[in-house]
Formats: structure tokens, C-alpha cells, sequence
């Protein structure tokens, strides 16, 4: 292999990123935002796969579903985002949560807050949470793409959601789906 | 000398065949890899009833035939790659090296924006890197 691996600065992921949402919910399909939300996870969906292929390379086989989503939050998840998921929580049932409570595409989202006066500080701040996750929810389809597509290509068919609870924590949902025999 | 090498995906659908020998028979290579994948099937799954926690990826001689040897090994993503050779003697080391570096062409190839994953693996590239692996194989290490 010639010389070192090659680096990318971090601020072209951000902005590419930004720029993805930005043109499809604003520009190509400003009034279908689950159109554009959807195409985003399908683009998300096919990264996933690749990187899925290149971050298992050298390792042995997973054996059940556990270990894939356990290779999700460690390995793949260091890689992605440069640290692992900070709590994993699953009924036993094929549904687990993932919770990263600083997703690194999130940090530098900051949504403006709505002046707090006094009488009206509780029904301010819910309403601030609501506006905030609202705005991030269309950053979080790239990397619920990236998830499904990672856990499609190891064997696991599955469907996953995000939610923000508050910036820049977020929560991944994983249904696991039961193959038809 | 290596006479065939493929790369079948997991829903065992052929993404990429190449033979090496002179005689041009490529059909006879098709209907070889294809038996072979029922092979594959059974050691990965026989590895997992008999309790041994063998997660290999390299599986190892497959069957051999009159004149062929065959060799597999499976990646974490079900992709099987399937060697074809008329050595008689390869050494394990050799073996487990020629996959690792076409798993690792084969990594590349699929990370290319442009390949549809599932379909057939169409990259000039990927063709020229697996033409020096097979070239390279078997030469022994300088001592």
C-alpha cells in the first residue's frame, strides 16, 4: 500500500452532511419531507453497506444477532463517530435502543430559543425540546440509513428510527425484523 | 497454479468469475464454484450446530476433485470467495494471505459509488488487481 491512509478533514463530513439535508428537504422536495427523508436514508443505506464490508475485514464471524448489534455500537460506531455508544438497552425481543448522549453530527446544531418569561418558562422550554427535535430529526435519517444498511449486509434485516430527546443526546431505535421462513 | 478464482455474493448470486487457465472452459468453472457453495453452506452451518465456536473466515479445502483442489472463505458479510488450483501441495499460510489480500481488492471494488451491490463486479481495476494476486501466488518468501 502506498505511504499512510489518507485523511479527510473533519469539517467536509460536517458540511457535506449540512448540504445533503439542506438540498434535499429544502431544495428538491421542500413539500415531502418523508420523500426526502426517505431518499436520504436510502443513500444512507447503501454507505452503510460498504462500510459494513471494510470495517469487518479482518475479524472472525459474528455468531447471532447480539454480537452484530454489539459490533454496531463499539466498533463500527468508533469509526464512524469516533467513540462508542454510551448505553444499549434491548428487551430480548429483537427491539434495541442505542443512546449516544453527544452524537457527533448533532453538536454543532444549535436551535435559537424562544424568550423564557417568567409565568411562561414551563411550557417555553417544552416547546423549545419540541422545535429542537424537530430540526434535528433531519439530520438523524443519514445515520439511521448507515445503521441498517451495516446491520442488513451482516445478516440482520431491520428497520430503525432516531429520535432527539435534547441536543445534542439522541436515541437510536432498532427493530430487528423476523425473516419469513 | 491457480486456474479459477470467483467471488459469489450472500444470496449466492455470482458477482465476479475469472479463469486463469489456457483452455478457455470457463463453463466447467461455473458448474465447479456453483458445487462448492453447497459445501460452504454446510461447513458454516455444521460449525455452528456442533457447538465448536469456530468463526473462521478462511474454511479451508472444500472437495477435491480429479484435477482441482478447491479452496473458500467466507467473509462476515456472506460474501464467499472460491479458489480453483492444480497444485498439489499449497501451503496454508499462502492460501490464507491470497484471500486476505482479495477480500481486500474486493472491499475496494464494493466501496466504489459507481457498483450496484448484488450485481456482477464490472471494475477494470478489480480485474487487474486480482491478475497480480494470482500471479503472486505461491512465490516463496525470500529467505
Amino acid at each position: 500500500m502506498p505511504g499512510g491512509a489518507r485523511e479527510v478533514a473533519e469539517s467536509c463530513v460536517d458540511s457535506l452532511n449540512m448540504e445533503l439535508v439542506a438540498t434535499y428537504c429544502k431544495r428538491l422536495h421542500p413539500t415531502k419531507p418523508d420523500l426526502a427523508g426517505r431518499r436520504i436514508e436510502a443513500i444512507g443505506y447503501q454507505v452503510g453497506l460498504q462500510l459494513a464490508e471494510r470495517y469487518t475485514r479482518e475479524r472472525p464471524r459474528f455468531t447471532d444477532h447480539l454480537e452484530s448489534i454489539k459490533f454496531i455500537c463499539k466498533d463500527f460506531w468508533a469509526e464512524v463517530f469516533k467513540k462508542q455508544v454510551d448505553n444499549l438497552k434491548t428487551n430480548h425481543k429483537g427491539v434495541f435502543v442505542l443512546q449516544d448522549n453527544r452524537f457527533r453530527w448533532l453538536t454543532r446544531i444549535s436551535v435559537d430559543a424562544l424568550p423564557t418569561t417568567g409565568a411562561q418558562n414551563e411550557s417555553a422550554v417544552a416547546a423549545n425540546a419540541a422545535r429542537a427535535s424537530q430540526a434535528a430529526g433531519q439530520y438523524l435519517y443519514f445515520p439511521c440509513g448507515l445503521i441498517r444498511g451495516a446491520l442488513t449486509n451482516l445478516g440482520v434485516p431491520c428497520a430503525v428510527s432516531a429520535e432527539v430527546t435534547t441536543l445534542p443526546a439522541c436515541e437510536f431505535n432498532i427493530l430487528v425484523l423476523k425473516r419469513v421462513e | 497454479m491457480i486456474v479459477c478464482v470467483a467471488v459469489v455474493g450472500h444470496n449466492n448470486n455470482p458477482l465476479y468469475l475469472q479463469s486463469f487457465s489456457d483452455d478457455g472452459n470457463t463453463l466447467k468453472f461455473h458448474y465447479i464454484v456453483h458445487c462448492s457453495l453447497d459445501v460452504i453452506e454446510e461447513k458454516v452451518s455444521n460449525s455452528r450446530r456442533a457447538g465448536v465456536n469456530l468463526n473462521e473466515t478462511f474454511l479451508g479445502l472444500l472437495y477435491p476433485t480429479e484435477d482441482f483442489k478447491v479452496f473458500g472463505y467466507i467473509s462476515n458479510t456472506k460474501v464467499k470467495f472460491v479458489m480453483v488450483t492444480t497444485d498439489q501441495d499449497s501451503r496454508d499460510a499462502d492460501l490464507r494471505n491470497f484471500f486476505r489480500r482479495l477480500h481486500a481488492a474486493y472491499v475496494d471494488a464494493a466501496s466504489n459509488p459507481f457498483h450496484v451491490p448484488g450485481k456482477r463486479i464490472t471494475s477494470a481495476v478489480f480485474a487487474e488487481q486480482v491478475g497480480n494476486i494470482v500471479k503472486s501466488f505461491g512465490i516463496p518468501a525470500p529467505v
